[in-house]
């Protein structure tokens, strides 16, 4: 990490040419993958990405440059090309830099270094072997075991200078299971902040088993129905459906530059009453949890929306600036290649008061997608689409049997209106989420939920 | 370039006795501006060097790269790299070699392009984003207006004497509108790359991002069924796009691609060709060899329907006994792969304008959505939300959206009719001409 008076010396010319801001975030981070295909382990990995980004401010008008050359001569021409993009009033001639520490609630029990690269390996064969096992028709499966280790330093023109690291530990598995010519794929992605504890505390052999399960069911599924119908969400990864549908229109990334469906919604009703949603950094050890923010900001738990009304935003310092609203310790990056914009962390819908059986009791004709597949988003119009990774046909209240290769599409604004039973069983799933900082970690999360009405794209 | 630290990594691997090591690295630089309402939103300059070791140990390889170029951490990489080969089980056989050069020169470097002052590329700017918002009083917002140049060194040595390196570089600029009639919103998008700044039509670009938004509104829902689709060309690129891992060897070795044991036989159409072609003459993927150092090559993969050729690297052509295609691919960040260079659908016969007219009725796609999730790679399957056109006699009858498309990817190339004669190349050199498909799921 950078020494505390060549920050200095760097801000101080970022803001030569009359900046209001000016940043610093440097970035030491050690990677390190492993994959298993074909029972092989076919590919290990492992690196450092280094590197620093000089950001500053004239008004709400952004400039920013990374390198990875952190020398004193390399910073300084980054420093100097930012701050010769404008010229600004503000007269900030010193910077004293105070250093803050911030206690991190995500504890490390057991660093990657520590455990033998064979026993990492032995972990992913036990997932393996319990995948192939459960049945006949999986022809592949394929497991990647990640672990990262991001360190950060943090310095601005406010005199903040900060450190955090930040420890993650995941494992994606895929199986495929195949009849004849067709494939199907089932998968999860577990994942964590912690050290090598996350992985001993994860049966593998369920994990295998579960996407063996969840491929097999689908090849031998039929094609979903087309049309209109009512549809059961089900929990944990099924709130990537509030993460993309309104999630990401709720950043300021879009919010600001009006390109949201919510943009003048700030205290109006946007959801049926039913529907709490949050966006908390702070559950000790999530995927999606911070300890700060890529701006140094401290973390936060955001409410959302509350029994339907919009409450807040999502807020980094830019786009707080923009709005007119504080930060809500949501600017996020990737790394050091990415100016930080907000950001989800873990999103979820609140645990409603909703029985799932009297959801599916209550459609004579619909879709229970039990587990959602990716999806994306248009912020500027709110259409959103996502897959049904395990989908079944509800027919007369009863779960009958399962379909694939559904869609659904919809609006953002008008489905959060449409669903109208929230269950109790809120659960949490891991992913990655792509925007213009980047892809970082978060998690999704929600009840069993019923939407009253959606389009669901099938084969038939 | 980079001569001093090649050689401090090669004489470190001799000292730990790594007689079999390749280096890649990548050096991008880059810059972009942003205009909203007429004011720079943000600049972005990018400056950034990765260097990724392959180290053979018995016939396995391991892998390390950093972002730091000094001695100690290319220490650091050539052990861990090693000691990531012990681990490796693989039946790939990795080999090095000096392989020779093309003939032919290729124009990928354009140094005018490098002395364009940042001022113009402002104004330019500014100019994409004021056509789209003048263009209409409809026009509501203009989210998105971007320029920006890169360029990228690539350098690859190895322990059998081979050093190459390259350098390219382009321009592109794209606009994102936002179109509003009541209570309806439509999104408009259109951009271009090039070699050469004065081809960055500013004014073009916004007023066709404005014309598609406003082209989308009063959008009707639409009955589902089957319909005769036409995909324009950029969204034939898409799907393409979204596909084309099918066409790598090594999906089709690890068991994972539709195409498995279909070499040689009809899997599309007859009037269906698609090439991949480092070569061409204006492609943003050409280049003079791949991410081995192999020679560069045009690979017809499928022609009048038949499927002549995967995409090979090295490696995965060892395995077949035959010939590299010059794929090999990877980032220094990743492990060798293989990817497309500039893959396209060549031009066909019909002009554009006449695909309408070969059919009494039929949808347009110009918007797909959820390419990500919506498609399986593996069974080909796909279901994708999408925006467009109902067409009747010959021409557009009103746009349509909240519907979604949904087929199969070997089924759609069997099942196109026709092919236009406007091929356009993506962001990632992926191109095609309009294509009319008999026959996928509307559902709306």
């Amino acid at each position: 990490m950078l020494k505390e008076s060549l920050l200095e010396k760097v801000l101080t010319k970022a803001l030569s040419n009359g900046a209001d801001f000016a940043e610093v975030f440097v970035e030491d981070t050690y990677n390190s993958s492993i994959q298993l295909l074909d029972k092989q382990i076919k590919r290990a990995i492992e690196g450092k990405d280094y590197g620093a980004g000089i950001r500053v401010f004239y008004g709400a008008k952004a400039i920013y440059a990374f390198t990875n050359d952190l020398s004193e001569k390399s910073l300084m021409a980054a420093a100097d090309a930012v701050s010769k993009a404008d010229i600004g009033n503000a007269n900030i001639t010193s910077i004293d830099l105070m250093r803050k520490e911030f206690v991190s609630p995500h504890k490390i029990a057991i660093p990657f270094e520590i455990i033998a690269k064979k026993e990492k390996i032995d972990f992913m064969r036990r997932i393996d072997k319990a995948a192939r096992e459960y049945s006949n028709l999986i022809s592949q499966v394929s497991i990647s075991y990640t672990e990262t280790e991001q360190k950060i330093q943090i310095a601005n023109s406010d005199g903040l200078l900060t450190n955090d690291a930040r420890t993650y530990a995941r494992v994606y598995v895929s199986s495929i299971a195949s009849k004849g010519n067709e494939m199907q794929t089932g998968g999860e992605g577990p994942g964590a902040q912690r050290g090598y504890e996350f992985f001993q505390k994860l049966n593998p052999e369920e994990l295998g088993r579960k996407t063996a399960k969840q491929a097999v069911t689908m090849i031998l599924a039929e094609y979903a129905p087309s049309g209109k119908f009512p549809v059961v969400i089900g929990n944990g990864f099924g709130g990537v459906i509030f993460h993309e549908a309104s999630g990401h229109s709720l950043e300021t990334t879009s919010v600001a530059k009006g390109a949201s469906v919510f943009a003048d919604k700030m205290g109006k009703q946007i959801a049926n009453q039913c529907v709490t949603a949050i966006d908390d950094g702070t559950i000790p050890n999530a995927w999606g949890s911070t300890t700060i923010d890529d701006e140094g900001n401290l973390t936060q738990k955001t409410v959302l929306i509350k029994n339907g009304i919009l409450k807040s935003f999502m807020i980094d310092r830019l786009g707080g600036i923009k709005v007119g609203m504080k930060s809500t310790g949501s600017g996020r990056r990737q790394s050091y290649k990415f100016a930080p914009t907000s950001r989800m962390r873990n999103t979820y819908i609140a645990a409603g008061n909703d029985e799932f059986d009297d959801m599916v009791a209550s459609i004579d004709f619909g879709i229970y997608a039990k587990k959602m597949g990716g999806g994306s988003v248009q912020p500027g119009t709110g259409d959103f689409n996502f897959a049904v990774a395990e989908g079944y046909l509800i027919e007369n209240g009863k779960i009958t049997k399962p379909v694939r290769g559904a869609t659904l599409v919809g609006n953002g604004a008008k489905i959060l209106h449409k669903i109208s039973m929230v269950g109790k069983d809120l659960k949490f799933a891991e992913g990655m989420c792509g925007s213009v900082s980047g892809n970082v970690p978060v998690r999704v999360g929600q009840p069993t939920i019923k939407v009253d009405e959606i389009v669901v794209g099938g084969r038939k | 370039m980079f001569e001093k630290e090649f050689e401090q990594i090669f004489d470190i691997a001799k000292k730990r006795n790594l007689s079999k090591i390749d280096v890649f690295l990548t050096k991008n630089n880059s810059f972009s501006v942003k205009i909203f309402k007429q004011e720079v939103e943000s600049f972005k300059y990018a400056d950034s060097i990765g260097l990724g070791v392959r180290v053979i140990v018995d016939n396995s390889v391991g892998y390390a790269y950093t972002e730091k170029l000094d001695k100690a951490a290319f220490e650091t990489i050539l052990d861990k790299a090693r000691e990531n080969a012990n681990y490796i089980e693989s039946d790939e056989e990795v080999e090095l070699k000096n392989y020779p050069n093309i003939d032919k020169k290729l124009k990928i470097y354009y140094p005018e392009l490098e002395k364009v002052a940042v001022n113009e590329k402002i104004e330019k700017s500014k100019l994409l984003e004021k056509s789209a918002r003048d263009y209409d009083k409809k026009i509501i917002n203009v989210p998105y207006a971007e320029i920006g140049n890169a360029r990228v060194d690539t350098k690859i040595a190895n322990t059998t004497g081979l050093q190459k390196e390259y350098v390219s570089n382009l321009i592109y600029g794209y606009v994102m509108c936002l179109a509003r009639q009541k209570e309806e919103t439509k999104s408009g998008f259109f951009y271009d790359i090039s070699h050469n700044f004065e081809q960055i039509n500013g004014k073009t670009i916004g007023e066709e991002s404005a014309k598609r938004a406003l082209a989308l509104l009063g959008a009707r829902d639409v009955k589902s069924g089957k319909y005769p689709i036409i995909f324009n060309n950029e969204m034939a690129a898409t799907l393409l796009s979204t596909f084309s891992g099918i066409f790598s060897a090594k999906a089709v070795q690890e068991g994972r691609s539709l195409l498995k044991e279909k070499l040689n036989s009809k899997i599309a159409n007859d009037i269906v060709s698609i090439t991949d072609d480092a070569l061409l003459d204006i492609g943003f993927n050409t280049r003079p060899f791949d991410d081995e150092g192999y020679p560069s090559q045009t690979t017809g993969l499928i022609s009048n329907g038949i499927l002549q050729s995967y995409l090979h690297n090295s490696i995965t052509a060892k395995k077949d006994k035959i010939k590299s295609t010059g794929n090999a691919s990877r980032s220094y960040k990743g492990t060798m792969n293989i990817s497309p260079s500039n893959l396209f659908i060549p031009n066909g016969k019909t002009p554009a304008d006449d695909l309408y007219k070969l059919v009494p009725r039929c949808i347009e796609i110009v918007d797909l959505s959820g390419m990500h999730s919506g498609c399986n790679p593996i069974s080909g399957d796909f279901s994708m939300g999408a925006q467009g056109f109902f067409c009747e006699n010959g021409e557009r009858k009103y746009p349509i959206h909240n519907f979604t498309v949904s087929g199969n990817f070997l089924q759609l190339l069997q099942n196109i009719v026709a092919i236009g004669n406007n091929l356009k190349f993506n962001l990632s050199s992926i191109g095609a001409p309009s294509i009319l498909v008999e026959n996928l799921s509307i559902s709306g």
